[in-house]
């Protein structure tokens, strides 16, 4: 029962893993960018939404919006001031310089917001069917994952601009002799990842309370996910997300958490090594 | 319509084209011949933008188009073939389709391009739901020039239209291109496959190591004793 | 033009010999202290240099600095192992991850930033061992831990008078640029920067590629472990946020970026701005403002990986020898062309 209780939240929590892993993917896969700095976006949202919530008296939901649009803008501030300029730089760098973000990231929340954990109050029952206990977070969560995800499909395969992104992502030449400027569909997937980034944030706001460690935790996790689908393959993240849902939930049940993480890096490690294009990725990249 | 004078490009310091000049008038079809490795693709991607010349001028329409990004070049009107199609190959036939009707320009009228395209390849109004990747060879290549002429070019540049694809096959894609001469359109060829090619265009260049060895009419090609040896097999 | 040449050659021996007497003229134990650390990083930095100065970058020296510092600490802690034993045994567990590591990352092409991404994630891991194993081992996990003081035991490696750890550290620091010059001068050098540049090349030549880098690697993670060694012995407390983990790695690799990785005294430049960097805030702002100066050093980088990829020292002295310049270029890349991934 206690295992069982286990998957199904880890199956619910997949579906906020699955929208974080989203926008890291999309970013790969568009921009061919490794966004290292993409948890500490999130981390700053969750931040963002304490301080309007908790500081500023602003409704919780509204304070959310809010936070997606401030996150989406400096997602758009991070690609002119660092990615934009490191385009046509080796990876390397892109990768340094991202971590030069995290580590500004990071220090600036620790400098605003102090080394304590700080999180709102939200809170929220935990429903029960039969003997199997589900926290109410964990259900919000995987609905407003799912919508989300459900909206990013409709957008990628039936708008001009979801259509163009996705056609840069599998030929950047030939999408560049179709009319298609690749520098606007950059922004857009920053905008658009920025977006995901603080919707993440939302979804874990009644989940934890957070503090200046977590943005490298989440980064983290983001890759762990993106490695195991394959990079850029969005539908190898998606599956990932929720085996790593269950993973962790198992893990943390039965062993303590950092057993399980340990778990969880050491097989990203292997798919590195051995299988780079993912453990569920099919096509290989030419 | 377009006019290439001393274009001079290539590679990281390796110059691949040296000293190119072209002329062709509206609705013409030209033909650049010559052996693999001649420069003929590198021609096609400097005019469409996604390479840049080291030096020389291209003109479309009268307007100077080299260095320009290669979006905006689509706008102006030149769409590519590339070499072997190169679909997306996670799109559905559809989407791109759509892709290729991006531009500002055209992206009104795509319900009308696409009837007009349909018309033309009345096979791929029927396939237009599969995922391009899962296609034939000789099916990619109609899809890609289908997904050219959505953008509604005055210029459409073909690379290598045959390479790669069975005779019958490569019959029938010189059958489509005919047929989109007849309707007018400008077309810009590069072939290794000489025969077929000549036999479409109204003038024949030949490019030999990065180098314009011969330019003229289809009689003066085909009589040129010099082609005839090296080329004809005559 | 001779003397000019002779002065050249001898001005590393000329600020060793400064540094030397350094501590007789001031007798500040503070400073003594800030000099102490600023050896330590250099050496570190410099030792990390002897890889990411031929295009492998290495996000993951926070691990092996990490397995230095533990295995010594717990060794002694808890089985009464001298230090200078630990030293050994962290050094050789970090050489012995770095061959495994580098072994099957190298053998299977994972190179330029998919290697930084793999050495990233060793990293993670070391720091949630020591974390999982805070009772097991009595790591104290993330609340860090305290080396049993037997207040001066030189065969315990533990010394109350700093001296002799601003001279141990020195001579360290010496030893990490000496083995450096010796790097530049060597085969080695040759055969890597081939492999920086083109690795097909170095194949055909008959350099065997994977078995210089993985050697590399090791040497330069044995040393690292050698250096967490020496700051535990020195500080008597560790916790993984600062002695292990991703953000030292990255520290660790910021130093050399904004010294420059490509020259002898880049890492050591470097290292010593930041250290004076985070004292300075420290004092003047207090404690709790010493995440402003961190914000500042990661600004930093992003400035200079966008305009001085060749870093500060690196890009001053490329003023002055322009030869250098194209080789920055191409190292900073690291490989391309044989990346699995496009």
């Amino acid at each position: 029962m206690l295992i069982l209780n286990a998957v199904i939240n880890g199956l619910l929590f997949g579906g906020v893993l699955a929208l974080m892993a989203f926008g890291m993917n999309l970013m790969f896969g568009v921009v061919q960018i490794v966004h290292l700095a993409y948890g500490q976006f999130i981390m700053v949202g969750l931040y963002l939404v304490y301080l309007l919530t908790v500081l500023y008296h602003v409704p919780l939901l509204l304070s959310c919006v809010l936070a997606i649009i401030a996150i989406a803008l400096l997602s758009v501030l991070c690609y002119y001031s660092v990615v934009k300029p490191l385009l046509k730089a080796p990876p390397i760098n892109q990768l340094l310089a991202l971590a030069g973000l995290w580590i500004v990231l990071e220090n600036a929340c620790l400098a605003f917001f102090g080394a304590t954990y700080k999180g709102v109050q939200v809170v929220l029952p935990v429903l029960h069917v039969g003997e199997i206990y589900i926290a109410a977070s964990n259900l919000i969560g995987f609905g407003v994952g799912l919508i989300t995800l459900g909206l990013l499909y409709l957008f990628l395969n039936k708008t001009y601009t979801g259509v163009a992104i996705r056609a840069v992502a599998q030929d950047t030449e030939v999408s560049g002799v179709m009319g298609i400027n690749s520098r606007t569909i950059y922004l857009i997937t920053f905008v658009v990842g920025g977006a995901l980034a603080g919707v993440t944030a939302a979804c874990f706001v009644p989940v934890y309370a957070v503090h200046p460690h977590f943005g490298s935790a989440f980064t983290l996790l983001a890759f762990i996910i993106v490695i195991l689908g394959g990079m850029g393959n969005l539908i190898g993240g998606f599956i990932g997300a929720f085996i790593i849902g269950v993973v962790t939930s198992i893990g943390s049940t039965l062993l303590n958490p950092e057993i399980g993480q340990i778990i969880a890096l050491l097989i990203c490690l292997l798919i590195i090594i051995l299988r780079p294009q993912g453990l569920l990725g099919v096509r290989a990249r030419t | 319509m377009l006019r290439i004078e001393n274009l001079c490009s290539g590679y990281g310091g390796f110059e691949v084209l040296q000293n190119i000049s072209l002329e062709m008038g509206a609705g013409e079809t030209v033909a650049v011949l010559g052996p693999n490795g001649a420069g003929k693709s590198t021609l096609l991607k400097v005019i469409s933008g996604l390479l840049k010349p080291t030096s020389g001028k291209i003109y479309f329409e009268g307007r100077r188009i080299d260095g320009k990004p290669s979006h905006e070049i689509v706008e102006m009107g030149i769409s590519l073939v590339p070499e072997g199609g190169r679909l997306f190959p996670e799109l559905t036939v559809y989407n791109n389709l759509l892709v290729g009707a991006y531009n500002k320009r055209t992206r009104r009228h795509f319900k009308e391009t696409l009837e007009e395209v349909f018309s033309l390849f009345p096979i791929i109004k029927e396939r237009q739901n599969q995922i391009a990747g899962l296609m034939s060879g000789g099916e990619r290549q109609m899809v890609a020039i289908a997904r050219a002429l959505m953008s509604r070019p005055k210029l459409l540049m073909l690379d290598e239209p045959s390479s790669g694809l069975a005779p019958k096959i490569v019959a029938s894609i010189f059958e489509f291109v005919k047929e989109i001469k007849e309707r007018g359109y400008s077309v810009l060829m590069v072939e290794q496959t000489v025969k077929k090619a000549v036999g479409l265009a109204d003038r024949v260049y030949l490019l030999e190591s990065g180098r314009m060895v011969f330019s003229g009419d289809q009689t003066s090609f085909l009589n040129n004793p010099k082609i005839k040896s090296s080329y004809l097999g005559i | 033009m001779k003397f000019m040449e002779n002065f050249k050659k001898g001005t590393p021996l000329l600020i060793l010999a400064l540094l030397m007497i350094c501590p007789f003229v001031f007798s500040s134990p503070y400073l003594l202290h800030i000099f102490i650390l600023i050896f330590i990083w250099s050496y570190v930095t410099t030792v990390w240099s002897y890889m990411g100065r031929f295009g492998i970058i290495s996000l993951g020296h926070g691990a092996f600095f990490g397995i230095g510092v533990y295995t010594t600490a717990l060794l002694f802690n808890l089985y009464n192992v001298s230090p200078w034993l630990g030293m050994l045994a962290g050094g050789l567990a970090a050489a012995t991850i770095a061959v495994i590591l580098g072994y099957s990352c190298f053998k299977f092409g994972v190179i330029g930033h998919y290697f930084a991404i793999a050495t990233l994630v060793l990293a993670e891991i070391i720091t949630l061992v020591i974390i999982a194993l805070r009772d097991t081992l009595e790591t104290g996990g993330k609340l860090g831990l305290t080396v049993r003081s037997l207040g001066t035991s030189p065969l315990f490696f533990q010394f109350e008078n700093k001296l002799i750890f601003y001279y141990l550290t020195l001579a360290l620091l010496g030893l990490a640029l000496l083995i450096w010059k010796k790097i530049d001068d060597s085969k080695v050098q040759r055969a890597l920067k081939a492999v920086g540049e083109d690795e097909e090349a170095a194949l055909s030549l008959g350099i065997d590629v994977v078995k210089y880098k993985t050697t590399m690697f090791a040497v330069s993670a044995f040393m690292t472990a050698l250096g967490g060694t020496a700051y535990i012995q020195f500080t008597m407390f560790a916790d993984p946020t600062t002695c292990t983990g991703v953000g030292l790695s990255l520290g660790i690799v910021f130093k050399a970026i904004i010294g420059g990785m490509f020259t002898l005294w880049g890492p050591t430049i470097g290292s010593a701005l930041i250290v004076v960097l985070e004292e300075y805030t420290r004092l003047a702002l207090g404690s709790a403002f010493v995440s402003y100066s961190q914000i500042i050093y990661g600004l930093l980088i992003i400035i200079l990986i966008r305009f001085l990829p060749g870093g500060l020292y690196g890009t001053f002295s490329d003023l002055f020898r322009q030869k250098r310049k194209r080789e920055v270029q191409v190292l900073l890349s690291g490989r391309q062309a044989a990346d699995p991934y496009k």
